[in-house]
């Protein structure tokens, strides 16, 4: 019973939040909202039992990319922004698409309904650093190389032109 | 709890990022609907691991590695943003046409 007033609490949260991302006209708000988003996200992958998953998610995404994009939105925007106009004028065919493609997804996913979990969640970490230390080194591996060349190429584009 | 529930917030989720990656004009805001539309992956993937195959962590390892590039994706995408933004001065993306030639 706490587990489904918990769920439909964050998914309040986490839909709403998501809404004023897509739709409020000024950006300091979208970027605020998205960060409320992505908590809420943390706390369904709590809910969910999986530990290493939900401190990741609040380390990476609500620590790291909010914060690097309100910083973007503070260096990139105008005040002017919230007169304007912030949605394309092919609002209704996107809205169309979206449903379509909403509508085809329940479709699919009908296939899983009623499925509950039967077991406990258990601590992760070590499954995961096994997991992450042998069958998926290589991966791994090439993901810090990724990360590497991003940075790179992060310094590359910001970097002011030589004089 | 079931797994529909689940699968239909991340649907949700992800339709309201696709919603905004059609329609919005401005391109942080683009960025933004992007990440909205890979944390409704990452739930799916841990919903589907937690529901379907209890005491492996597959769907956590495979998580990881989407946050890792989300991460490396929204760096590299910012970074442009700026680099763009220090040129045209405008964060519209009808402005964005320097590759016509």
């Amino acid at each position: 019973m706490t587990e489904t007033i918990i769920f439909y609490m964050l998914s309040a949260v986490i839909l709403l939040s998501a809404l004023g991302v897509v739709l409020l006209p000024g950006l300091m708000h979208s970027a605020l909202c998205l960060g409320l988003c992505l908590a809420g996200v943390a706390g369904i992958f709590a809910s969910l039992g999986s530990d290493f998953i939900f401190a990741a998610q609040i380390l990476v995404y609500v620590g790291g990319i909010a914060v690097l994009i309100l910083f973007v939105v503070l260096l990139a925007a105008n005040a002017s922004e919230k007169m304007t106009r912030q949605i394309s004028e092919a609002w209704l065919p996107s809205l169309l698409i979206c449903s379509a493609f909403f509508w085809a997804f329940l479709k699919v996913t009908r296939y899983f309904s009623g499925l509950s979990a039967q077991t406990a969640p258990s601590p992760s970490v070590k499954a995961i650093a096994a997991l992450l230390l042998g069958e998926y080194a290589v991966p791994f591996e090439l993901i810090s190389i990724v990360l590497l060349a991003s940075m790179t190429g992060a310094v590359l584009f910001g970097r002011r032109k030589a004089e | 709890m079931t797994l529909s529930h689940y699968l239909v917030l991340s649907g949700l989720v992800f339709t309201i990022g696709l919603f905004g990656v059609l329609t919005r004009r401005n391109i942080i805001g683009i960025l933004m609907s992007i990440e909205l539309m890979l944390n409704a992956a990452n739930i799916n993937f841990v919903a589907f691991n937690r529901f379907l195959y209890p005491g492996q962590y597959i769907g956590h390892t495979t998580v990881i590695f989407i946050i890792t590039l989300a991460a490396a994706e929204v760096v590299v995408g910012l970074a442009l943003v700026m680099a763009i933004y220090k040129n045209l001065k405008s964060v519209y993306v009808e402005d964005y046409n320097i590759l016509k030639g």
